[in-house]
């Protein structure tokens, strides 16, 4: 949308939006004008005219990056949109009041939380109905992160469970390039120029390229998987409230997280072994849920899930993965760790001692703490040892 | 000699070599002993650091906050930026710090708080316009003030940033490059200057920004009273009513701030002064209460 067809946009809005303001202070106008602005009112407001751009302009304000103020709470309150990220990701063929419903007018009230369950004016293909996050929060809530236990009852510490944006921020594409060859990061051209051949309007052959390779592998980077569960499980305070092991530390210590934190992709993350293959990933269950990934049942196909150790043995998941030397908890293991860093001590300060003697009787070879010429500490030269 | 030499230097190496071990008895100790307690020890830290009541509580989460930053990975680019906890959309980058301004120094860059409606605009003005340019106007009588930027790093007076000439790119140019445009962040700020001596000068320069320095280390060794003092000296130059939007933002050349000359491009200025910018200042006039609701009060 070009800026003249959105400044003529918000000079419609803006003037429906002073009808309501004006009210307030109807004695300054004149009936005619009042009537007026009844009639426009009145009149219901065609949703299928607004654009899939913004329909209020809200970036005549929003892109301005220093457009915020501190809170009550004395909480810093940013609300710039940085354009470019927010065209980056899946959200941009949304309206911003598609999320901020509450805001009719501009200039507005403060917005209200947004819902993520509601529908937007998006349809979605396969059941051409709205599009909505709402099955993904039903999903959520049958999860081991739902508030409310088996029996329907709110489960200890309900503001610890997560909301859709303790884990995710806005979204990204991250497409990858299918060609010829191995599979890159990035757009390819020469595919998205076929699509273009016959897809020409708007910006559908991105959009469908963009959604559905980033869909072929990870949204997002396995590192950003684990920082994104370390939000909570990383913090003692919640684990200590919920009674968990030290899953990230843990995690970080065995070879998936190793690889994960020096830049792999192909290695697993929480995600992998916590969700069943083809199971949504927002269905994290407890080990105890014999559905759960990591069921002792199921954790040999967890391992042997595609992509991964297709051809595992059973005995593959037959260790403890995160291991947590807790000495009330897990006492075998607590003492285990104290023995072997005690046996390792014991042998490398040993010979770590031994070298560093040796090294000082080179500096000093004649060294003795014994002074005293008692006539068995004097060693005669072999010549001598015959005389008297 | 020689033997002496070679004496000395195998002495030397097997100094090294003693040295080498202890350093490696050091090393190996964390090795071998792990890192267990060092999330407690350090949030115990941060806990003795941040006391027991939520503001100081909420003192220690700001700085630790300030240096927060998050890496998106995307493969073919990583987008790193600024980090605020709970916020949903990405900010992108980090608004270049004014290291020269004397209002600033103590008032923060987001100090408008006071009026509901419009305080977040104000803040954002905050970002490219120096406090002075609007809460210090000429006296009655004086020349009217010349604008310029100054650079926020040096604090010197500056032409315009290129930044802010490249705007009209993203208007005419078709190239993906000029496509986001960032508006705001130029790296200067527009700063009124008068002529003193034939020299046109910053209103709040180097001389003004010592001053509030100086007066900033030596305020514990005041007495109250002086303090009172030192303080009303330095807001000398701050007017009762600061400059009304409307000034700047409307049609035609009589503009508190010269547009043109500071090198807003013309489609720029357009968007500053036409009825979008102009009718939301209008309508936030209104949103007022009047002053039958508001019973013994008058509005501000």
């Amino acid at each position: 949308m070009n800026t003249t067809e959105q400044s003529v946009q918000i000079v419609s809005v803006s003037h429906s939006a002073e009808g309501v303001s004006e009210t307030r202070t109807a004695r300054h106008l004149n009936w005619i004008q009042f009537i007026l602005f009844a009639v426009i009112l009145m009149v219901p407001f065609d949703k299928s005219n607004a654009s899939n751009g913004e329909e209020l302009n809200c970036l005549i304000c929003h892109k301005h990056r220093g457009l915020s103020r501190i809170d009550e709470q004395g909480k810093f309150r940013l609300f710039y949109i940085n354009q470019e990220l927010f065209e980056s990701g899946p959200h941009r063929r949304n309206n911003c009041k598609d999320c901020h419903n509450d805001i009719d007018r501009i200039p507005h009230k403060p917005a209200k939380k947004v819902d993520c369950t509601q529908q937007c004016h998006i349809i979605e293909p396969s059941g051409k109905r709205k599009f909505s996050h709402k099955f993904i929060a039903e999903t959520l809530a049958k999860s081991v992160h739902g508030k409310l236990d088996k029996d329907g009852k709110p489960k200890p510490h309900q503001e610890d469970f997560p909301v859709c944006k303790d884990c995710h921020d806005q979204p990204f594409y991250r497409p990858i390039a299918i060609y010829k060859g191995e599979a890159e990061h990035g757009i390819s051209q020469r595919s998205i120029t076929r699509c273009k051949a016959c897809h020409k309007t708007g910006n559908f052959a991105k959009d469908f390229y963009e959604h559905v390779t980033t869909r072929l592998h990870k949204t997002r980077f396995s590192k950003e998987i684990v920082n994104v569960c370390a939000k909570c499980h990383g913090d003692s305070e919640f684990r200590k409230r919920h009674e968990l092991d030290d899953v990230i530390k843990s995690y970080k210590e065995t070879f998936h997280g190793k690889l994960v934190f020096l830049g792999s992709e192909r290695t697993a993350d929480c995600i992998d072994c916590h969700v069943v293959e083809g199971e949504n990933n927002h269905l994290i269950e407890a080990k105890t849920v014999p559905t759960s990934a990591i069921h002792e049942a199921n954790l040999g196909n967890t391992c042997r899930a595609s992509d991964c150790h297709k051809k595992a043995s059973p005995q593959l998941a037959g260790f403890q993965t995160h291991v947590t030397y807790d000495r009330k908890k897990y006492p075998l293991q607590f003492y285990m760790l104290i023995f072997f860093k005690a046996l390792m001590a014991i042998i490398l300060y040993f010979f770590l001692t031994m070298i560093f003697l040796e090294l000082l009787r080179r500096l000093f070879p004649d060294f003795s703490f014994m002074k005293d010429n008692a006539p068995h500490h004097i060693v005669k030269p072999e010549a001598d040892k015959d005389k008297p | 000699m020689v033997d002496l030499f070679k004496k000395i230097v195998f002495k030397l190496y097997v100094i090294g070599l003693m040295c080498f071990t202890v350093w490696y008895g050091f090393f190996m100790f964390p090795l071998i002993f792990g890192f267990e307690g060092k999330e407690e020890a350090r949030a115990s830290l941060e806990a003795m650091r941040g006391g027991d009541t939520e503001e100081e509580q909420m003192y220690t989460r700001l700085l630790t906050e300030q240096t927060k930053k998050k890496t998106t990975d995307l493969g073919y680019k990583k987008i790193q930026q600024p980090y605020i906890d709970g916020r949903f959309h990405h900010i992108g980058f980090n608004i270049q710090k004014d290291e020269f301004s004397t209002c600033v120094r103590c008032h923060g860059n987001v100090p408008h708080d006071e009026s509901k409606e419009i305080r977040s605009f104000l803040n954002m003005h905050t970002f490219y316009l120096a406090c002075e340019t609007c809460h210090s106007q000429p006296a009655k009588g004086d020349k009217q003030w010349k604008f310029s930027w100054y650079d926020k790093t040096t604090g010197q007076k500056v032409s315009n940033p290129q930044a802010l000439l490249d705007i009209e790119k993203s208007y005419t140019s078709d190239d993906e490059k000029w496509q986001y445009p960032i508006f705001g962040n130029y790296g200067a700020k527009i700063t009124p200057t008068m002529t003193k001596n034939n020299e046109q000068r910053l209103l709040h320069g180097k001389k003004e920004m010592d001053f509030v320095v100086r007066y900033l280390n030596d305020q514990k060794n005041l007495e109250s009273a002086q303090k009172s003092q030192m303080k009303k000296v330095i807001h000398r130059k701050v007017s009762k009513q600061p400059v009304e939007c409307k000034t700047c933002h409307k049609r035609g050349k009589t503009k508190y701030i010269p547009f043109e000359t500071l090198g807003y491009p013309p489609m720029r200025i357009d968007e500053l002064t036409d009825l979008a910018v102009v009718g939301m200042i209008q309508k936030y006039k209104k949103f007022y209460l009047p002053n039958f609701l508001n019973p013994g009060g008058v509005n501000k």
